[in-house]
């Protein structure tokens, strides 16, 4: 296992002899070289990726589309870069941003310019110093390359200028006050920071710049030191990792495309931690030996969208929705149809809250509620009556018509055909609305064909699902004015064509709060008026459900509330902190169960196989002498 | 017709075919309502410029001619064009996932085919028979049953284990990655993790191998040539294996390519479930952005291989049975 190739970089197998001869060399040339290099201090395993013990995670189901933190979109990739590239801050337990690479960092009386104090003594991995240097650099080609500004050029939109005068201070200068700025190179999903003595190279070829030569030269918790596409990633610890060394001594990231076929792999000892499972698989997870589960309060709203009368930014009404929904009242009975506590005790199996605001509970800083004389309660006669008394007259057939233009209130519904709880929720949503005298109807689709409705306006009511990270910035931008699409439909990113002239002054106020009080109170207002516009009814906040095999310890931080749900947890945290126990040889649980399991298979297969050969050698011969 | 006018006009044929794939997978792909730049960015923090600018890099910003005119370009070069996504080109990203692809349906194609055809040729030779009986039925039911069910339960029961008993095969992947990714140990290690997936794959498709085979055998079986065969003395087995299977193989060979084109699409829900990577859960992410060169990429890709088999069994057949030399 020592010797295990742990550079292959080009994973498929068509290459692997080309790959093999390739690795054995590149071993014997560089391996004793590379493993001294790793750290400066030469402390952590360069012993190749076989010694000591293993993590074994399952990657986010989207997988990797690319190692080139600068375009790189999916889950499985912003994983990666949390673990093996460093950023300005991180988050605490509470949410709130935490020092890493700055120790400290200060705000001056104008709001415009930020001073970090980076850390001092740090190294890539290969050896070189990381500085200020790295991280002006990085923000700087964000700022000014259009290729690598792909993935976060938004998060430095109002950056004007980024400067290293010394390598512990970093000094950021924007064009108006911005109170997110610590948020915004956070692992994960924030700006990772890259190495310039090897980026420098890059700059021409950006964009085709894959990155997959191994081990990456990066700093934090973790080194990559192998990568194949569609397969896994594999890492090695650094244990001079500045915020504390992972317990763990290697991490492997396997992709799993079925959630089912991960928790298969945990339940046999194949895997030692997953997240993200659904409430189904968390319940036979509940109950499986060797496994432990935990559930930590959601980062994200599962709601529906209702086409209020789609417009563009200069206010010429787009695509096919209902017009009856730009009816207030009638937005007002929809929300008062829909059972949430329902929901969450069906379709969430109690893994969840009923939701109010926009903002979810993972980031208890924004949380908002509204008032008891405000709150939009389940009470179908309410909603009844709001309608009987605007008008909206039923037919023969229970169908209520739309006053203002004659014609039944008959909805689309549009889900996501390939969510199950889509699917599960609106199939409630049809018999509460019809139980009001709506007539709403499934209409599955795919999420790009979904998302390109949105954009077009064709649509009445549409299931939507958001995260958030603890900066709220970007979920409160997209209910903005400022998100509209143009007349002639290009341009824009509104999620539902919300549109409110007090809410976008807030929008902007609170960006430049920079007191977290005073900003909390101004979200608090911007979901205030959300949740009366009821364009975006929140149903619920699922929990974020997590499993580990019951030999792993030190997963998780905080401490219960109430529900017994934890606080928002964070993979970079999880992986850094989880601990082996004492008495665990290596990650895998049941390596003795699957030695007496193969066993048992052969003799099985044996006995089958034998015997019904025997069987029809008998019935063979049978039937020749019968000829 | 002569050899080489057939050759030439089959050949014709295939290029036509080809040419009409080209324009069928672009229209059908531009066709489909999307917005790839929204689904792609979606969830991250994307301002309006970005979103443009992504739209210009991705070229949707260009006519639909000039766009198929790149496509047919790219095509014609080898290049298949550029990964939205995944952002490399088509044809090394599918150069990368074929290996697994073939690895795993190349081994469930050639065991069915065996299998599938052993059996078949006993069925039909004793049909009506207990053996006939049991293994007709086994196989329409698994024909039947669907791949992704039968292969989450082979999953659970040789992964995880039934009650006692552990499972004791990988639950996916293609290779462990804690063991050494070279040499002996390394290709044991693979087989392992093709077992399931394989396993899956040929249960599902040998049934289309018995039936076909059992057809033809039970059409043989009549056949006055066979009864002067026996009046010759011969075996009962010799009878069989020399002069009724040569004649029954004929449709099963016309399966077999059809098949054998369509090997490199890869099975969508077996490479999903077994988080197999190969060409066809490639496509399957494709289809979810869209990423449209990635699609129109691959859909070239199968249709090109389905057409060169369809070419090969057309040369085959000409080959095998006399009488469509004749024609």
């Amino acid at each position: 296992m020592v010797t295990s190739s742990s550079r292959q970089s080009r994973p498929r197998r068509l290459q692997n002899a080309l790959a093999a001869a390739g690795v054995s060399a590149a071993l014997v040339a560089a391996g004793p070289g590379l493993a001294g290099r790793a750290f400066a201090d030469g402390s952590t395993a360069g012993s190749g990726s076989g010694a000591g013990k293993t993590l074994r995670v399952a990657m986010d189901g989207s997988g990797v589309d690319t190692l080139n933190p600068f375009t790189a979109y999916f889950n499985g990739a912003l994983d990666l870069f949390g673990g093996i590239y460093p950023t300005l801050t991180t988050i605490d337990d509470a949410g709130k941003s935490a020092p890493y690479l700055a120790k400290s960092w200060k705000l001056s009386d104008d709001h415009l310019t930020w001073t970090f104090q980076i850390a001092d003594g740090l190294k890539w991995s290969d050896g070189q110093p990381l500085t200020a240097e790295d991280a002006a650099w990085t923000l700087n080609l964000i700022m000014t390359d259009d290729v690598a500004g792909t993935a976060n050029g938004t998060l430095v939109a109002n950056f004007e200028s980024v400067t290293a005068p010394d390598a512990t201070t970093l000094v950021v200068k924007t064009k108006q006050p911005q109170s997110n700025l610590d948020y915004i190179s956070i692992p994960v999903s924030g700006i990772p920071i890259v190495p310039k003595h090897v980026w420098e190279a890059h700059t021409k070829d950006l964009k085709d710049f894959k990155n997959e030569s191994t081990p990456v030269v990066g700093y934090g918790p973790w080194v990559l030191t192998e990568f194949k596409t569609g397969e896994y990633a594999k890492l090695d610890a650094n244990k001079t990792f500045l915020l504390g060394a992972p317990k763990y001594d290697h991490l492997i990231e396997q992709i799993y495309k079925e959630t089912d076929a991960a928790v298969a792999a945990l339940k046999a000892g194949q895997l030692d931690y997953i997240e993200g499972v659904n409430a189904t698989q968390f319940k036979t997870l509940q109950g499986a030996s060797g496994v432990q589960t935990a559930q930590a309060v959601g980062n994200g709203w599962f709601g529906l969208e209702l086409n209020a009368g789609a417009k563009t930014r200069t206010g010429k009404p787009i695509g096919t929705g209902n017009p009856a929904l730009a009816d207030p009242v009638l937005r007002k009975a929809i929300a008062l149809a829909v059972d949430k506590k329902t929901l969450v005790a069906k379709v969430l199996d109690g893994q969840g809250q009923v939701a109010e605001g926009y903002l979810p509970p993972a980031w208890p800083q924004w949380s908002w509620k509204p008032a008891d004389d405000q709150l939009s309660k389940f009470d179908p006669a309410a909603a009844n009556k709001l309608l009987d008394d605007a008008g909206y007259k039923a037919g023969s057939d229970g169908v209520r018509v739309d006053p203002k233009t004659s014609k039944p209130l008959n909805l689309r519904l549009g889900i996501h055909s390939d969510d199950t709880q889509d699917a599960a929720v609106s199939n409630y949503l049809v018999s509460w609305f019809k139980a009001i005298g709506i007539n709403a109807t499934i209409q599955p689709m795919s999420m790009s064909a979904l998302n390109s409705d949105l954009g077009k306006g064709n649509w009445d009511m549409l299931m939507d699902a958001w995260t958030t990270g603890p900066d709220p910035t970007y979920l409160l931008g997209i209910q903005s004015c400022g998100t509209l699409p143009n007349d002639d439909g290009s341009g824009g990113n509104t999620d539902s064509f919300f549109c409110d002239a007090d809410y976008d002054k807030l929008f902007a106020q609170q960006s430049t709060i920079f007191d977290p009080a005073e900003r909390a109170k101004v979200v608090g207002q911007m979901q205030e008026i959300l949740y009366q516009g009821n364009s975006n009814i929140m149903f619920y906040n699922s929990t974020h459900k997590i499993a580990a095999n019951a030999k792993v310890s030190g997963l998780l931080t905080g401490t219960k509330d109430a529900n017994g749900f934890y606080p928002a947890q964070s993979s970079f945290w999880s992986y850094l902190k989880a601990a082996p126990a004492a008495e665990a040889a290596g990650s895998s649980g049941k390596d003795g169960g699957s030695g007496a399991g193969l066993w048992i298979g052969v003799i099985v297969a044996v006995v089958v196989v034998g015997g019904g050969g025997v069987l029809v050698l008998r019935r063979r011969s049978g039937a020749d002498d019968r000829e | 017709m002569s050899s080489p006018r057939y050759l030439v006009t089959k050949l014709a044929a295939a290029a036509v075919s080809f040419a009409v794939t080209l324009v069928i997978g672009f229209v059908l792909f531009n066709l489909m309502p999307a917005d790839p730049v929204r689904t792609m960015t979606r969830g991250r923090p994307t301002s309006e410029a970005e979103l443009g600018r992504l739209r210009v890099q991705l070229g949707l910003d260009k006519p639909l001619w000039e766009r198929f005119l790149d496509f047919v370009n790219d095509t014609l070069h080898g290049r298949l064009g550029y990964s939205w996504q995944y952002q490399q080109s088509v044809a090394s990203l599918t150069m990368h996932r074929l290996g697994p692809t073939l690895l795993l349906m190349g081994t469930a194609f050639a065991i069915s085919v065996a299998l599938g055809l052993w059996l078949g040729v006993r069925s039909g030779w004793r049909a009506g028979s207990l053996f006939d009986r049991i293994t007709s039925a086994t196989a329409l039911t698994l024909w039947s049953v669907p791949t992704f069910w039968l292969g989450m339960i082979l999953l659970i029961v040789f992964s995880v284990g039934i009650g006692p008993i552990h499972g004791f095969l990988p639950a996916g992947g293609m290779s462990d990655p804690t063991l050494p990714q070279t040499g002996i140990e390394h290709y044991a290690d693979v087989a392992k993790h093709l077992v399931l997936p394989a396993l899956t794959m040929v249960l599902v498709v040998y049934a289309q191998y018995v039936t076909i085979m059992r057809a033809s055998i039970i059409e043989e079986i009549g056949s006055p040539y066979l009864l002067t065969a026996r009046a010759k003395g011969l075996t009962d087995a010799v009878v069989r294996r020399r002069h009724a299977v040569p004649n029954a193989l004929l449709p099963s060979v016309t399966m077999i390519f059809l098949h054998l084109g369509g090997l490199i699409s890869g099975a969508v829900a077996v490479e999903a479930i077994f988080s197999w990577p190969g060409l066809g859960e490639l496509t399957y992410e494709a289809l979810k952005i869209p990423d449209l060169p990635l699609l129109q990429g691959t859909f070239i890709v199968f249709s090109a291989s389905v057409i060169i088999m369809n070419l090969l069994a057309d040369l085959a057949y000409r080959a095998l049975d006399p009488r469509v030399r004749a024609s």
